[in-house]
């Protein structure tokens, strides 16, 4: 080991730091998703390397006093946080985490505003609103309440939220006799015949039909679902800067998903960005470098990636029936992120008949819970308007996309609903069940 | 089923025109780049080779081949039908380049003030390489605003004649600030909200309007109109063309700090035209490792997280850049290490890595860095370059050659254009061994 090595190590090991590769070369300020619709936010270079001179490196930096130092430049707040910046830095700066990390020391000390506070409860929001499935959606829908929500709450009153679909994904789970405990409660196939299902509040809440979809592609496939114990990823808090309601939301699923992960079971998600919270944002934003942590994220994949690593090894049933679609395919940010190509791409390529076009926009705006404010309800619909006028334009029935927030706002933006992948997947098995049947060769 | 023949590592010019060749010709290609690549900071002109008093770009590319060093010493007879391909991908894709090996060289002022040598340019620095005649005098408009172009210093620099270093100049250069609409309200004004501004008809037109009184109230007779490089992004042959038709006159687009809407327009057709030809591209994908059997790149690993995903590729092209593009990095202790494969880097030793005045590009040896390589582009050990290539389906290209001094030589693009040309050519055939998986380094399965 030489000096440079330690020095380099020493370096790169904290996302602050890593700003010191910055050239400020103004690549992020170009591709930066808000910036481009918005004058308020000056650009990610500004908010994050060339402000990061002023912030301390330690997690939440502190002044000699011991009092929190804030950063100097508040527009950091207009940071959608879609990870746009760090995907093009060609130098490798981690500029939406120093960004996002500069938002939590902004809030770290004060009571968060109430509206950030509520909209990061989303299991909270969950099992609240499900039982009570028609009120909640008939308030959900009525424009008089949504404007007095706006009015009280600022959370816009157009914001696509989604709707509650009665009885939660886990009850209905459990009813049809679904493992649901933890490692070690109960009985268990072999790690190559079972999978851990990370639902995340989406499907548990508001998206059934998505967790139907998954666990019925994942059985063909041969593999038992196992849905323990979790709540949600933390990802809500961590967007809006409310680390310590994250780190307890982590540490609660990292205690339960790292018992699975050690006997070797992969954890599969069908949220793009619970399960890039799971892999990289627990290290990255709440500083969780413990082994659970490093457990579950080396486990951990996406539904998508996961599906076609199967393929890749010959292990994918590829009986797809046909589906004659024409599908404009968004890419969500947060699945960029993962580093792991399109692979919802990949897999529409084995559906015959199904035609998906990759939209190529950088982000549909939303970014998780940023659009539904509503001071930045407007950004976010500028940023998405080029995709939502193509897909329009393109006459598509419908579209594709991994990511719940994105789906509901393409849906909401387009008037035209959004499916995630494996729905078309598990249609696509469906396809072929119903034309074997009608050939008199079914299974 | 998706797969790679070849994989591309870099996403500048280089790696993009590389990709798009094989593509051209039938493989099945991915660029993975960490970043965006530095074509976002360039500034039009494709930069074959310059020297004080040369005449011609051709007699520079032929001056420098016969230096064993650089690499037109193996390239330099591509350069030509790399241009001549180039030419015409460009004018298909809406960015034609005007200029030749042979037609000489032109003048092109700069946003600070200075000028460039240039012998290939796009549409909108054509104007730079036909001589000023007699009496013609060039007005530098822009916006009064604007923080990245000051048109009244630039065109009181450029009023000098010793910056022109004995190029045919204008007889006089006037600058005018402008008051383009809506844009005194706006914050954080960048070239690319310009560019993106232009590409709208509307303010377009209104903003031609200012900008032709500006130059009209400078006074009569011929004149050129050179303007911030913010002619609109993707409707930039238009707004070309209504910036020419309504000042009667040329229009020189002079290049600025970054971004570089230049090199943004075409970056994003060859990206276009690339994803046509079925070619992938992957930004954000940071190589971690590869892996190798019998001197054959059999799969390249990128960093997802704390796993990695490997792409099983028949073909490796390696255009990372050099000292400056981050594909080199100068250790502490002297060693240059290439980024991707560890190759055998062929450098100055650290003490002259670096000498003399920093603002002066022949105190930067340490440029001159890189891979040496055999005629077809694949690497060798440059203590024995004898011993053949030291993996068979690996070709470097671009900035990444050792040799060059392209901020001496101005011959960076030229390298690009020949080493993209010829790597192509020599990977025809290629195909995969596999498909992209991913898969567990350490996770247990």
């Amino acid at each position: 080991m030489t000096i440079a090595s330690v020095v380099d190590e020493a370096l790169h090991e904290t996302v602050g730091l890593s700003t010191d590769e910055c050239l400020k070369c103004n690549i992020c300020n170009e591709v930066c998703p808000v910036a481009r619709v918005d004058d308020r936010f000056p650009g990610p270079k500004y908010v994050g390397p060339q402000a990061q001179r002023f912030r301390l490196a330690a997690p939440v930096p502190i002044n000699l006093d011991g009092r929190p130092v804030h950063s100097p430049d508040r527009t950091v707040d207009w940071c959608s946080g879609c990870g746009w910046c760090t995907t093009a830095c060609p130098a490798g700066v981690k500029i939406a985490e120093v960004n996002n990390r500069a938002r939590a020391s902004m809030r770290a000390g004060h009571r968060p505003r109430l509206r950030d506070w509520l909209i990061s409860q989303t299991d909270l929001l969950g099992r609240f609103g499900a039982p009570f499935t028609p009120l909640a959606n008939w308030t959900l829908q009525n424009r008089a309440v949504r404007w007095l929500i706006e009015l009280v709450l600022g959370i816009h009153r157009k914001a696509p939220l989604p709707l509650y679909a009665g009885r939660s994904f886990r009850s209905r789970f459990k009813r049809r006799g679904g493992v649901l405990g933890r490692a070690g409660e109960v009985d268990l196939p072999p790690p190559d015949r079972a999978v851990v299902y990370f639902h995340g509040c989406a499907a548990n809440y508001y998206e059934q039909h998505v967790a139907d979809a998954a666990i019925g592609v994942l059985e063909r496939n041969g593999f038992q679902v196992i849905a323990p114990p979790q709540n949600c990823c933390g990802l809500p808090m961590i967007s809006n800067g409310l680390y310590p309601a994250a780190r307890s939301k982590a540490r609660h699923n990292l205690d339960v998903l790292a018992e699975y992960a050690r006997l070797g079971y992969r954890i599969v998600g069908t949220s793009t960005s619970c399960t890039h919270t799971l892999k990289a944002e627990y290290a990255e934003m709440l500083d969780l470098h413990d082994e659970d942590a490093r457990a579950v994220s080396e486990a951990t994949w996406d539904i998508c990636e996961f599906l076609l690593d199967l393929h890749e090894e010959g292990r994918l049933d590829s009986g797809f029936g046909r589906i004659d679609l024409d599908l404009p395919y968004h890419a969500p940010c947060q699945l960029r992120s993962h580093g792991i190509g399109l692979p919802a791409m990949d897999l529409f390529a084995l559906i015959p008949g199904l035609r998906a076009v990759d939209m190529d926009h950088d982000c549909c705006g939303i970014a998780g819970t940023y659009g539904l404010k509503k001071e930045k309800y407007d950004i976010a619909m500028r940023v998405g308007e080029d995709l939502f006028r193509r897909v329009e334009a393109s006459g598509a029935a419908e579209t594709a996309c991994d990511s719940e927030t994105c789906r509901w706002q393409i849906a909401s933006a387009t008037d035209r609903p959004s499916r995630h992948p494996v729905e078309y997947l598990a249609a696509a098995y469906a396809a072929a069940d119903a034309a074997g049947t009608a050939a008199g060769t079914a299974h | 089923m998706p797969s790679a023949d070849v994989a591309v590592i870099g996403a500048g010019l280089a790696g993009l025109l590389t990709a798009v060749r094989l593509a051209e010709n039938g493989a099945r290609v991915v660029v993975l780049s960490e970043g965006n690549g530095a074509l976002h900071w360039a500034g039009g002109p494709i930069d074959l080779g310059f020297r004080p008093g040369a005449r011609t770009a051709a007699a520079v590319v032929g001056q420098l081949a016969r230096r064993r060093a650089h690499p037109y010493a193996v390239l330099g007879a591509d350069v030509a039908p790399a241009l001549d391909w180039f030419q015409r991908l460009t004018g298909d894709l809406g960015l034609p380049h005007a200029g030749s090996l042979s037609g000489g060289f032109g003048a092109l002022p700069t946003g600070i003030g200075g000028i460039r040598p240039v012998s290939i340019v796009p549409e909108a620095q054509a104007a730079t390489l036909q001589p000023w005649a007699p009496g013609e005098r060039l007005v530098i408009a822009g916006h009064a605003g604007y923080k990245d172009f000051w048109p009244r210093a630039v065109a009181s620099s450029l009023a000098r004649p010793e910056v022109w270093g004995g190029f045919s100049r204008p007889d006089r250069v006037v600058g005018v600030a402008l008051d383009w609409p809506g844009l005194r309200e706006r914050r954080n004004l960048n070239a690319l909200r310009i560019a993106e501004h232009f590409d709208d008809p509307d303010w377009r037109a209104a903003a031609l309007d200012v900008t032709a009184r500006g130059v009209a109230s400078t006074g009569s007779g011929p004149v050129r109109v050179g303007l911030p490089a913010v002619l609109g992004l993707r409707d930039h042959p238009r707004v070309l063309e209504d910036a020419i038709q309504r000042f009667g006159a040329p229009v020189i687009e002079l290049p600025l700090v970054p971004p570089g809407i230049p090199g943004i327009r075409l970056h994003d057709v060859l990206r276009a035209k690339l994803r046509a030809l079925g070619g992938r591209i992957l930004i954000g994908e940071r190589v971690a490792r590869v892996e190798v059997t019998e001197a054959t790149v059999t799969a390249v690993a990128t960093e997802a997280a704390t796993r990695e995903v490997l792409t099983r590729v028949g073909a490796l092209v390696l255009a990372t850049g050099g000292v400056a593009g981050g594909g080199l990095v100068g250790d502490p202790d002297g060693a240059i290490r290439e980024m991707v494969l560890g190759l055998p880097t062929d450098g100055p030793p650290i003490e002259r890595w670096l000498h003399g005045d920093p603002l002066n590009p022949a105190s930067l040896p340490i440029a001159g860095a890189g891979i040496r390589t055999d005629e077809a582009l694949r690497p060798v050990d440059p203590r024995r370059p004898a011993r053949g290539p030291l993996f068979g389906n690996v070709r470097v290209v671009g900035s990444l050659l050792a040799g060059q001094q392209w901020m001496i030589d101005r011959s960076g693009d030229g390298v690009a254009l020949a080493s993209a040309w010829r790597a192509a050519a020599s990977l025809a055939g290629t195909t995969a061994s596999a498909t992209r998986s991913s898969r567990t380094t350490e996770a247990v399965r």
